[in-house]
């Protein structure tokens, strides 16, 4: 799945680590979802997407589905 | 087992662990000498046989709870992996090892050594799986 994590971030200028602190999570899960190699559930989904102020698919988009997030 | 400690609940069962460890070690040792020094039989030989198994089965219980408790659904995944890593790999060792020991008459292999070899397989699953997440 892809997502805009990391522009999202940039845009307010988080490290990876201020976000995990936002999230309750370690820094490794940020990464490993920026970089698409962990899916996040959709609880998590929806507690990054409170945090920006923006619906998930706004954040996440499927690959299949051929949306333009990064 | 986690490259750092991130929380409490791995703080605890890392400690959980490490102090498992220790209990296991003193608990076969008192029960080796117990058995040597009293040749114990019938009733009482049971439960004092099953104290070094005792912390084996508070991890077990403590890995379950962990696993509960952990808010970083990351880590609970990489755990999970890893899990799966240490029981696939004990499955294919000890079938293989149970079918040498039927027909090629290989040596016994205690169950004993079941649960070590689960946490051989888990600690050889670990840079695995956290490789594929760097």
């Amino acid at each position: 799945m892809k997502n805009r994590l990391k522009v999202l971030r940039a845009e307010r200028d988080w490290s990876q680590a201020d976000l995990a602190v936002r999230l309750e999570v370690s820094r490794q899960s940020v990464n490993a979802i920026e970089t698409g190699k962990f899916d996040p559930s959709l609880p998590l989904a929806f507690k990054l997407a409170r945090l920006f102020g923006l619906r998930i698919e706004e954040i996440f988009s499927d690959e299949e589905s051929g949306g333009s997030t990064s | 087992m986690f490259c750092s400690i991130k929380n409490s609940a791995q703080r605890r069962f890392v400690r959980t662990c490490w102090m498992s460890g220790g209990l296991v070690a003193v608990l076969a040792v008192v029960a080796a000498l117990a058995f040597r020094l009293w040749h114990l039989k019938g009733a009482l030989a049971y439960p004092v046989a099953v104290l070094p198994a005792l912390p084996i089965l508070w991890v077990l219980i403590e890995t379950g709870r962990y696993l509960a408790v952990e808010k970083d659904e990351f880590q609970r995944n990489l755990l999970v992996q890893c899990l799966l890593g240490g029981i696939g790999g004990t499955l294919a060792v000890t079938t293989v090892w149970g079918y040498m020991e039927d027909f090629a008459h290989a040596p016994r292999l205690d169950l004993i050594w079941v649960y070590p070899i689960f946490w051989l397989f888990v600690g050889f699953a670990w840079p695995v799986v956290y490789r594929r997440y760097k």
